[in-house]
C-alpha cells in the first residue's frame, strides 16, 4: 500500500468516522441522549455536544470536570448520587442512577444516566489501569424530564379515578379478548381481596342475593348471547354476610362493528336504595292516611295553573282515579257544584291578590256517578312565594255534614214530639173527665126516670120520688164537683209524684229541647238563674209541662216577629222561688187579661184553651201559684211560684 | 110443679149513685133487685132462685164485667146479662154479645130500653129455669128405675118391639112387658112418644 493510498484511505476513513461522529451526534440530539467520559485520574469530564445540551449549555463551551458537573445535581440528589461511588467503582457495579439537574437557567430537568456494569473494551466500559483500576468511566445520560412528566400525570390520574371511585363508591370493570379488569374499588364494594383477581361467572353469580340470582343468571346469559348492556339494580350479600344494594350498568364496545367486550361500572347504591326504600313508605303511610282520613294534600299555582303536588286523596276527593294523572286544573274546578264555583271562585281570587291564606268551610263537589260530597279546603299561602302559590289540603265532611243534618232533623223530631206529646195528654184528659162526668149524669138521668115512675103511680109513691130526686141532686153535685177537679186533670187514686227536682236543670233541658223551634222564628233564649241550684219537692214531669207549655206560648206570641224569651228564677221574701218567663211579642189580649187561665179560653186559632189552665192547675198542686204581667216594652211575663224544698217538705 | 119465685134483678156497678138509681128504677116496675159493688161481691153472696137477671158494669175496679162474664160461664152459672158501659167501644160490645150477653147499653141509657131488655131477659130466663126445672123432675123419676127398667126404658125409646127386647135380654116377652108398664108409670109417661120426648131432655148435660 502505497503512502498516497495510506493518505487516501487514511482521508476517507477520517471522513467515514467524520460521517459516523456526526450521525451519532445527529442520533444522540434526536434521542436526547448524550455521553461522558469521566477520567478518574484527572477528574476530567468529557461530553458529548448533546451532554451539553441536556446540561443547558452551549456544546464544548467549556471543559467539564467532576466538580462542575456534581455543582450541577440537584442539591437533594447530590448526595445519593456519589455516595458510594468508589465503592461501587471497586466492586464492579455502577446502577443506573435517575437524578434531577439543574440548568444554569435554573430549569430542572430529570436525567437518568446509565453505566455499563460490565467492564470490556467496547466504549462505556470502564478503562483500567495497570493494576485493574479503573481509570476512566464512559457512560450515557438521558433527558427523562417529559417521560417522567408524563409517568407523574398518569400516576396522578390514575390516583384520582381510584379516588374517586372509592369516594362515589363506584367501581369499573371490563372484560375482553384479553381478559377481565376489576378496579380496586370494584373488589371493594364485593368485599373482595385484589389480590384474588376478578371472580369468574359462577362466582360473581354467588355473590348475588339468592332472589336477584335467576335474573342476573339470565342477564349474563343475554349479554353473552347478544351482546346486549343492561342497567339494574340488585342485591349482593358480600362474603361478610352484609347485604347490599348495587347498581350495575354494562355497556357493550363495537370497534368497527366487531364487538370486542364490554366494560362497565358498579355503584353500591345502598344508602340511595335505603332511602328511597323510607321515602316510599313514608310516601304510603301518608296515603293511607289521606285515604283513611279522606283528607288530600296539594300544592298548586292557581296563577300560573302549575299543579306541583296532588295526593292520591286529592284525586278520588274529587272522583278522579289518581292512574289518570295528570289532569288539569281546570278539571278540578269543573266538579265544583254550580251552585257553589262562584263562591268558591271568589274567595280564591280574593285571596290570592290579597296574599292571604283561605280556607273555605263548606263546598259540594258532583261526583261522575252523579253522588253528590261536601268538601272543605284550607289553601296556605307564604308571602315570600310567587302570587298565586298555595300549599294546602282538602276534606271530605260529608260524613259530619249527614251527621249534623241527622241532628238537626232529631231535634225537629223532639220539638215535634213535644208537640204531639201535648196534643195527645189533651185527648186522655178529654176521655178521662168524659168518663168521670158522664157517671154522675148517667146516673141522675136514671135516678131522674125512676123518680117519674114513682110519682106516675097511683097513687104516686112521694116517699120513693123525693129519694130519687135527691139522689139526682147528689149526682149532680158530683158532675159539678168532677168538673171542678178538671183543672187538676189527675187520674183519681194516682197522687202526683213529689221529688227533688233541680229547677235550672229542667230549664237547661227545655232550652236545649226548645232551641231549634226557637231559631225557626228567630227566637233567641237566654236564662238568668239565680246563682243558688234551688231545689224543690215537685214530680219533674209535671214542672217539665209547665215550663213547655210558657215556653211554647211565647215563642208563638213573638214567632211573626221574632224576640227574646228570658228565664229568670230568683227567691221571694217568703223563701219561695220565682219563676219568670218573659216574651217581647205581642202581649196579653187587654180585654180578658183576668180568664186567660180558665179552661177551654183561648185566643189562639188552634189553641185548646188547656195550656194555662193545666199550667195553674200543676202549680197549684204543688202549693204556688201562677199570674201574667204585661212588660213595660212589648210582650208579656208569666211568673210562677214554687214553694222551696224544705217549706214543700213541712 | 113449684111455685115460681119473685123475679129478681142482680146489678153490679162499682158506681154508687148508678147502682142506686138503677135499683131504684127496677123496683119502681115492680121488680125485685140486689144490687152489688163487684162481680166478688156477687159471687159470694149469690143465692138465686127464681128467675133472675143481671146489669152488669163493664169497667169494675177488679174484676171488669167480661172478665166476671167469662167466669160465671165457666162455673156453669147460666143468667142473662145486660151489660152497661160509661165508654163502651164497639169491639168490646161485640165480645160481650157473642159471650151470650142479651144487651149492650151505654150510659146514659133511656129507662126503657133498659127496662125492656130487664124484661127480655127474664123472661128467657124464666123458660130456661122451667125447662131444668123438668128435666131435675125427669132426672129425680129416673132414679127411682130399677137397672133392668131403665135398660128396658132405653131399647123401647130406640124403636124396638117387646119380642125384639126379650131377646136381646134375654127373657120372656112377659116379664119385658112388666119392666115396660113399670117404667113408664114411673116416668109418669102417657105414651110411648111421651117417654121417647123425656129421654131426649135427659141427655141434656145437667145444669145448676
Amino acid at each position: 500500500m502505497t503512502n498516497e493510498d495510506v493518505q487516501k484511505t487514511l482521508a476517507e476513513l477520517s471522513r467515514d468516522l467524520q460521517e459516523s461522529k456526526a450521525r451519532l451526534e445527529e442520533a444522540q440530539r434526536v434521542a436526547h441522549v448524550g455521553h461522558w467520559e469521566w477520567d478518574l485520574e484527572t477528574d476530567v469530564v468529557v461530553w458529548s455536544d448533546e451532554t451539553y445540551r441536556i446540561f443547558g449549555l452551549i456544546p464544548q463551551e467549556r471543559p467539564m470536570d467532576l466538580a462542575t458537573v456534581r455543582a450541577m445535581v440537584h442539591p437533594e440528589d447530590r448526595e445519593p448520587l456519589y455516595q458510594g461511588v468508589d465503592e461501587d467503582l471497586l466492586a464492579g457495579v455502577r446502577p443506573d442512577a435517575e437524578f434531577r439537574i439543574v440548568r444554569p437557567n435554573g430549569e430542572v430537568r430529570t436525567v437518568h444516566s446509565v453505566t455499563p456494569k460490565r467492564w470490556s473494551s467496547m466504549p462505556g466500559d470502564a478503562k483500567r489501569d495497570a493494576s485493574g483500576r479503573p481509570y476512566k468511566l464512559f457512560g450515557t445520560v438521558q433527558d427523562i424530564t417529559d417521560r417522567k412528566r408524563v409517568e407523574e400525570a398518569l400516576k396522578q390520574s390514575q390516583f384520582y379515578l381510584s379516588e374517586g371511585q372509592r369516594l362515589a363508591h363506584m367501581g369499573s370493570w371490563a372484560f375482553n379478548d384479553s381478559g377481565h379488569y376489576w378496579s380496586d374499588e370494584l373488589y371493594n364494594i364485593y368485599g373482595l381481596d385484589p389480590q384474588d383477581g376478578a371472580p369468574t361467572v359462577e362466582q360473581y353469580l354467588a355473590l348475588i342475593h339468592p332472589q336477584d340470582r335467576p335474573a342476573m343468571a339470565q342477564t349474563i346469559k343475554r349479554m353473552q348471547e347478544e351482546h346486549s348492556g343492561f342497567d339494574q339494580i340488585e342485591r349482593i350479600v358480600r362474603p361478610d354476610g352484609q347485604l347490599r344494594y348495587v347498581r350495575a350498568v354494562a355497556v357493550p364496545v363495537v370497534e368497527q362493528d366487531v364487538f370486542k367486550g364490554f366494560i362497565g361500572t358498579t355503584m353500591d347504591v345502598t344508602e340511595q336504595e335505603m332511602l328511597t326504600q323510607e321515602l316510599r313508605r313514608e310516601q304510603a303511610y301518608l296515603a293511607e292516611a289521606q285515604s283513611l282520613t279522606h283528607i288530600g294534600s296539594w300544592a298548586t299555582n292557581f296563577h300560573t295553573r302549575q299543579m306541583f303536588h296532588l295526593s292520591d286523596e286529592t284525586f278520588r276527593l274529587h272522583g278522579f282515579d289518581p292512574k289518570d294523572s295528570p289532569i288539569p286544573l281546570e278539571r278540578f274546578f269543573d266538579t265544583i257544584h254550580p251552585e257553589d264555583r262562584p263562591a268558591v271562585t271568589a274567595t280564591l281570587e280574593h285571596a290570592i291578590h290579597a296574599r292571604t291564606d283561605y280556607d273555605i268551610r263548606e263546598f259540594r263537589v258532583c261526583l261522575s256517578d252523579g253522588s253528590i260530597r261536601f268538601l272543605r279546603t284550607i289553601g296556605h299561602h307564604d308571602p315570600s312565594a310567587e302570587m298565586g302559590y298555595y300549599i294546602g289540603i282538602t276534606m271530605d265532611i260529608t260524613e259530619r255534614k249527614r251527621a249534623e243534618e241527622e241532628r238537626e232533623k232529631l231535634r225537629q223530631l223532639e220539638a215535634d214530639l213535644a208537640h204531639v206529646n201535648r196534643v195527645n195528654m189533651m185527648g186522655e184528659l178529654a176521655a178521662a173527665l168524659a168518663h168521670e162526668i158522664r157517671q154522675p149524669i148517667a146516673a141522675s138521668i136514671t135516678s131522674a126516670n125512676a123518680c117519674l115512675r114513682w110519682l106516675a103511680r097511683d097513687p104516686p109513691d112521694l116517699e120513693r120520688a123525693r129519694a130519687a130526686a135527691s139522689r139526682i141532686e147528689q149526682d149532680g153535685n158530683r158532675a159539678a164537683d168532677v168538673i171542678s177537679r178538671l183543672r187538676s186533670f189527675y187520674k183519681k187514686g194516682t197522687p202526683p209524684k213529689r221529688e227533688t227536682v233541680d229547677i235550672q236543670e229542667i230549664i237547661r233541658e227545655m232550652t236545649a229541647l226548645f232551641k231549634t223551634e226557637a231559631l225557626r222564628h228567630s227566637v233567641r233564649i237566654h236564662s238568668e238563674l239565680h246563682e243558688e241550684r234551688p231545689h224543690v219537692l215537685a214530680d219533674g214531669v209535671q214542672l217539665q209541662q209547665v215550663f213547655m207549655n210558657l215556653m211554647l206560648n211565647a215563642i208563638e206570641a213573638m214567632k211573626d216577629s221574632g224576640g227574646e224569651l228570658t228565664i229568670t228564677s230568683r227567691p221571694n221574701p217568703e223563701g219561695q222561688l220565682v219563676v219568670s218567663i218573659s216574651d217581647t211579642g205581642v202581649g196579653l189580649p187587654a180585654d180578658s187579661a183576668e180568664r186567660i187561665f180558665d179552661a177551654f179560653h183561648t185566643t189562639k186559632p188552634q189553641g185548646t184553651g188547656m195550656g194555662l189552665a193545666i199550667t195553674r192547675s200543676i202549680v197549684e198542686a204543688h202549693g204556688g201559684h201562677v199570674w201574667a204581667t204585661a212588660n213595660q216594652g212589648a210582650g208579656a211575663t208569666f211568673h210562677f211560684t214554687l214553694p222551696a224544698k224544705a217549706e214543700a217538705r213541712a | 110443679m113449684k111455685s115460681a119465685a119473685l123475679p129478681t134483678v142482680f146489678i153490679i156497678d162499682d158506681d154508687k149513685g148508678m147502682r142506686q138509681a138503677i135499683e131504684d128504677l127496677v123496683e119502681s116496675v115492680g121488680l125485685r133487685a140486689e144490687t152489688f159493688a163487684s162481680g166478688e161481691e156477687f159471687l159470694s153472696r149469690r143465692h138465686i132462685s127464681g128467675p133472675s137477671c143481671l146489669v152488669l158494669d163493664v169497667r169494675l175496679p177488679q174484676m171488669s164485667g167480661l172478665d166476671f162474664q167469662r167466669r160465671l160461664t165457666e162455673t156453669g152459672t147460666q143468667i142473662p146479662i145486660i151489660f152497661i158501659t160509661a165508654h163502651g167501644d164497639v169491639p168490646m160490645s161485640v165480645r160481650a154479645l157473642k159471650s151470650g150477653a142479651v144487651e149492650f147499653l151505654t150510659k146514659p141509657f133511656r129507662d126503657q130500653d133498659l127496662l125492656d131488655a130487664i124484661q127480655q131477659a127474664l123472661q128467657h130466663d124464666r123458660a130456661a129455669q122451667e125447662q131444668q126445672a123438668e128435666i131435675h123432675d125427669l132426672r129425680e123419676r129416673y132414679h127411682t128405675l130399677t137397672a133392668r127398667e131403665r135398660e128396658v126404658m132405653a131399647l123401647v125409646v130406640s124403636g124396638m118391639l117387646n119380642k125384639q127386647i126379650a131377646s136381646e135380654i134375654g127373657a120372656s116377652e112377659a116379664t119385658v112387658k112388666i119392666h115396660r108398664g113399670n117404667a113408664m108409670h114411673k116416668m109418669q109417661a102417657a105414651s110411648v112418644v111421651d117417654l121417647v120426648r123425656m129421654a131426649d131432655k135427659l141427655k141434656s148435660p145437667p145444669c145448676k
